[in-house]
C-alpha cells in the first residue's frame, strides 16, 4: 500500500493522459491526481491548483513534473523547497509513473532513487539496446 | 552579437524558453535581470533549478545586468537575456547594452492591461517604453515561440 499521494504536474493534456494511461496498465488508481497548465493560465493561477491538488492534511506527496524549467517544475519545486513534506520530480513518463503509482511504503530516498532509475532505464535506442544487450 | 534572444517574459524560465528558444539558438547561458527577482534568495534559487545542466543562470538588478550584459554581447558564447518588464529592457538600453530586437514572449492580461496579440498583454505605460526602446534603435517583435514568424509591435499597436 502507498503511504503518500501523487500529483501529475505538466502542459496541457499530458498530465491527464500521463494518469489514464498508467490506469490502463496498472488498473485504477487511487491517490492521483493531474493538474495542467493551459496557454492562457498564468503561474500564480496554477500554483492555486497545484497546492489545492498537494492538499493540507499534511500527507506526503509526490509531483511528477513532465519537463525540467517549465512552469508545473518551477512551481512545484518552489512549493517542495519550503515544504520538506513535497518531494518534485521531473522528467516523468509513463514507465516511472507506473513505479510510483505501484510502489509500497513511503515516500523515502530509495523510492526516489528507483524512480528516477525507471525514468532513466526505458530510454533506449533499439539497435544501441541490442548491441548491449548481445555484450 | 551574442545576446542571441533578449526577450520579455513575465514568467523568466519555463517551458517554451528551456524546450524551445534554449535549443534552437544553442544558448549557453541565461542571464535574468530583474530588481525583484535579484533581492529575493528564494526566487533566485528556484530559477537556477529551471535551467538544464550546464546552463548556467545568472540574476541581476538592472544596474549590475547592463554592466554584465555588455561585458557578454562583446564574447561569442550565445546567452540568453530574459527580462519581466519594458521598463527593464528600457533601463538595459539606456545604459547601452546593444540589444538588436527585444522579443516580447510573454506578458500576462490583467486590469488596465490590453491583449494585443494572443499571450500579449501591455499596459499605456509598457507600450510608451516599447515605443521609447525602440526610438533608441532596437526593434520590438513579438515571437512567443521559436515557430512563430515574428510580428512587428508596432504593427499591432498602430493608432494607439
Amino acid at each position: 500500500m502507498r503511504a503518500f499521494r501523487i500529483v501529475i504536474a505538466g502542459h496541457g493534456a499530458l498530465p491527464a493522459a500521463l494518469l489514464d494511461t498508467a490506469e490502463m496498465i496498472c488498473g485504477p488508481l487511487a491517490d492521483i491526481t493531474a493538474a495542467s497548465i493551459g496557454p492562457d493560465d498564468s503561474p500564480d493561477g496554477y500554483a492555486d491548483a497545484l497546492r489545492s491538488a498537494i492538499g493540507q492534511d499534511g500527507r506526503r506527496v509526490l509531483v511528477l513534473c513532465d519537463l525540467l524549467g517549465g512552469t508545473p517544475f518551477n512551481v512545484a519545486s518552489a512549493i517542495s523547497r519550503r515544504s520538506p513534506r513535497i518531494v518534485c520530480i521531473s522528467g516523468a513518463n509513463l514507465a516511472m509513473t507506473v513505479e510510483a503509482a505501484l510502489a509500497n511504503g513511503d515516500l523515502d530516498d530509495d523510492l526516489v532513487e528507483r524512480l528516477l532509475e525507471a525514468g532513466r532505464t526505458g530510454i533506449v535506442e533499439t539497435e544501441r539496446h541490442r548491441a548491449r544487450r548481445a555484450s | 552579437m551574442s545576446l542571441r534572444l533578449v526577450r520579455i517574459d513575465d514568467r523568466l524560465i519555463h517551458g517554451q524558453v528551456v524546450a524551445g528558444w534554449l535549443r534552437a539558438i544553442g544558448g549557453r547561458r541565461i542571464v535574468i535581470v530583474d530588481d525583484a527577482t535579484a533581492r529575493d534568495e528564494f526566487l533566485r534559487e528556484v530559477l537556477t533549478l529551471a535551467a538544464p545542466q550546464g546552463v548556467p543562470v545568472e540574476v541581476y538588478d538592472v544596474a549590475a545586468g547592463a554592466a554584465r550584459c555588455i561585458e557578454l554581447a562583446a564574447k561569442p558564447e550565445p546567452v540568453i537575456v530574459l527580462a519581466r518588464s519594458p521598463r527593464t529592457i528600457l533601463g538595459l538600453r539606456q545604459a547601452g547594452v546593444p540589444i538588436e530586437v527585444v522579443d516580447l514572449g510573454g506578458m500576462g492580461a490583467g486590469p488596465g492591461r490590453k491583449r494585443i496579440h494572443k499571450t500579449i498583454s501591455v499596459s499605456p505605460g509598457e507600450i510608451r517604453e516599447l515605443r521609447e526602446i525602440e526610438r533608441l534603435g532596437t526593434r520590438v517583435e513579438i515571437q512567443i515561440v521559436v515557430d512563430d514568424r515574428p510580428i512587428s509591435f508596432a504593427s499591432v499597436v498602430s493608432g494607439e
